[in-house]
């Protein structure tokens, strides 16, 4: 028998932990602490949540009454001011104490907002939250100027549904072009040209002052720091995040980590929706004494100007690079390839494209360059390996 | 009980694929997507995912689920059943027959 756990924030990797212990096995006390209402997922808070089309109550992670049917006891509008893993026991906000076995950190992170003239001017805004996106929304009104600092995947869908909002968007960033890393140089070119293409002024240039700027609304999305002030404070061991283990667990055994600001030693924070979701699912495991779920190749979506882009695995770890369709005209997917494998893919409204690349990855399937970059390929088959020509 | 209505030819519809039967056919609230699982069988949902707007026959289908084309939600295509986030709503199943090579859904008729 376990005794209790208590979950510090309600974003996905907090909600996926707390899911996935109950969905384990686990019957012991489970409590979740969140700051806000009810959790909520963030990915919409940059695009249909900001432009309006969605409230809150769409958002929600999971329906309200998931919490009771799950038992597990969601302590809403509270933060935990200070870990006690020597006593079994977090504090709250309000003064009062409970006691758990094991404390799993989601505390997420905060946008960072860098030291240049102007950063406190109440017309620079970050995006983090429901509250930021609400702030945010009542500021985007039809021909407000607004100058988007740094286009990365969440200034690149904020500029985009600024767009659809009827501002004139000028979207800056230093990098050129910008997120080709993970896009890979052309797909990253191409698509930060779509910006243009829809009334977007880019500019390759990055931002020393928010003095001198007339823009109406300043959107600042250049990054985020893991908050890891409550991990500090109890002595767990930190670097850039909270340094943790493959099983998610901190310096401090009673004490496991997730999402944005857990990292392992040795690797980078992939900081996806997804990622932080399988850290929640491992710490269940961790806690459980189950078997960590398998790993797979890491994944992401974004969305701009009804663009669906989906990335998996690491596309700069590829030697080559073939173009499935033409680059430029959706659908269309890009794989990467290093020893014969697929080790990455791109795609632009090709979500089969990108199930099929996951698959090779995780299986480690070698594939013919020039089957995957014929349309008329089945990637399912050739995944099967069907149909290979002789 | 309905003798069914005969939306498909088993042939319509590869293996791991779907494919979506419009409602003007089906009588129901919304699309229903045919999928067929690796061991070949075919099982009938509602199409879109209950989610966001995505039409599950567009999926990936593989070890009995549907995996949701836009953010990777899965369905079970036994009883719909949702497997993981984003979606936290189950999708509605139909129940479906194939006979001599067509295939019958029977709408709203449990599987």
């Amino acid at each position: 028998m376990t005794g209790g756990v208590i979950v510090v924030g309600g974003g996905i990797a907090g909600v996926s932990t707390a899911a996935a212990l109950r969905s384990g096995g686990f019957d012991g006390d489970l409590t979740l602490i969140d700051a806000g209402e009810l959790p909520y997922d963030r990915p919409p808070l940059s695009k249909e949540f900001l432009s309006g089309a969605k409230e809150i109550k769409d958002i929600a992670l999971q329906p309200e009454g998931w919490y009771d049917d799950q038992s597990v006891r969601l302590v809403s509008r509270t933060t935990v001011t200070a870990l006690r893993p020597g006593d079994g026991a977090v504090e709250l906000s309000d003064g009062t104490f409970v006691r758990a076995d094991r404390v799993v950190l989601a505390t997420g992170g905060r946008a960072v907002r860098p030291p240049i003239p102007g950063c406190g001017n109440s017309r620079v805004h970050v995006l983090r939250t429901a509250e930021d996106a609400d702030r945010l929304r009542a500021a985007l009104v039809p021909g407000a100027t607004v100058l988007v600092v740094g286009a990365g995947l969440i200034g690149a869908e904020v500029a985009s549904t600024a767009r659809t909002l009827g501002c004139e968007v000028t979207l800056a960033d230093p990098v050129c072009p910008p997120l080709f890393q993970v896009f890979g140089e052309d797909v990253a070119a191409w698509l930060h040209g779509v910006h243009a293409e829809h009334g977007i002024k880019t500019v390759h240039s990055g931002v020393d002052s928010l003095d001198e700027q007339d823009a109406d609304v300043v959107v600042l999305g250049v990054g985020m720091v893991p908050e890891t002030t409550l991990a500090e404070a109890a002595e767990l061991e930190t670097d850039r995040g909270i340094i943790v283990d493959h099983g998610q667990v901190t310096s401090n055994p009673a004490v496991l980590a997730v999402g944005d600001p857990a990292r392992l030693r040795h690797a980078t924070r992939t900081g996806h929706w997804e990622a932080a979701q399988h850290d929640g699912q491992r710490a269940a495991a961790t806690i459980l004494g189950n078997p960590a779920p398998a790993a797979t190749a890491p994944w992401f979506w974004t969305h701009r100007h009804a663009l669906h882009v989906e990335v998996v695995g690491d596309l700069g770890a590829a030697t080559t690079t073939v173009v499935r369709g033409s680059l430029g005209e959706p659908p269309f997917a890009a794989f990467g390839l290093h020893g014969g494998r697929v080790v990455g893919a791109v795609a632009v409204n090709d979500p089969t494209a990108v199930r099929a690349a996951r698959r090779m990855i995780d299986r480690a399937i070698a594939a013919d360059p020039a089957r995957l970059a014929d349309p008329a390929t089945d990637l399912r088959r050739l995944l099967r390996g069907e149909g290979t020509p002789p | 009980m309905s003798a069914g209505i005969r939306v498909a030819s088993l042939d319509d519809i590869r293996e791991g694929e779907g494919i979506a039967i419009d409602k003007s056919v089906t009588g129901t609230a919304d699309n229903i997507a045919l999928l067929r699982d690796d061991g070949g069988s075919v099982w009938a949902l509602d199409d879109t995912c209950t989610h966001e707007e995505a039409s599950l026959a567009e999926g990936w289908v593989e070890g009995g689920l549907v995996e949701c084309p836009l953010h990777a939600s899965k369905f079970c295509l036994k009883n719909g059943e949702v497997q993981g986030l984003p979606a936290t709503r189950n999708t509605c199943p139909h129940r479906v027959e194939v006979r001599d090579g067509e295939v019958y859904l029977f709408p709203n008729e449990a599987p």
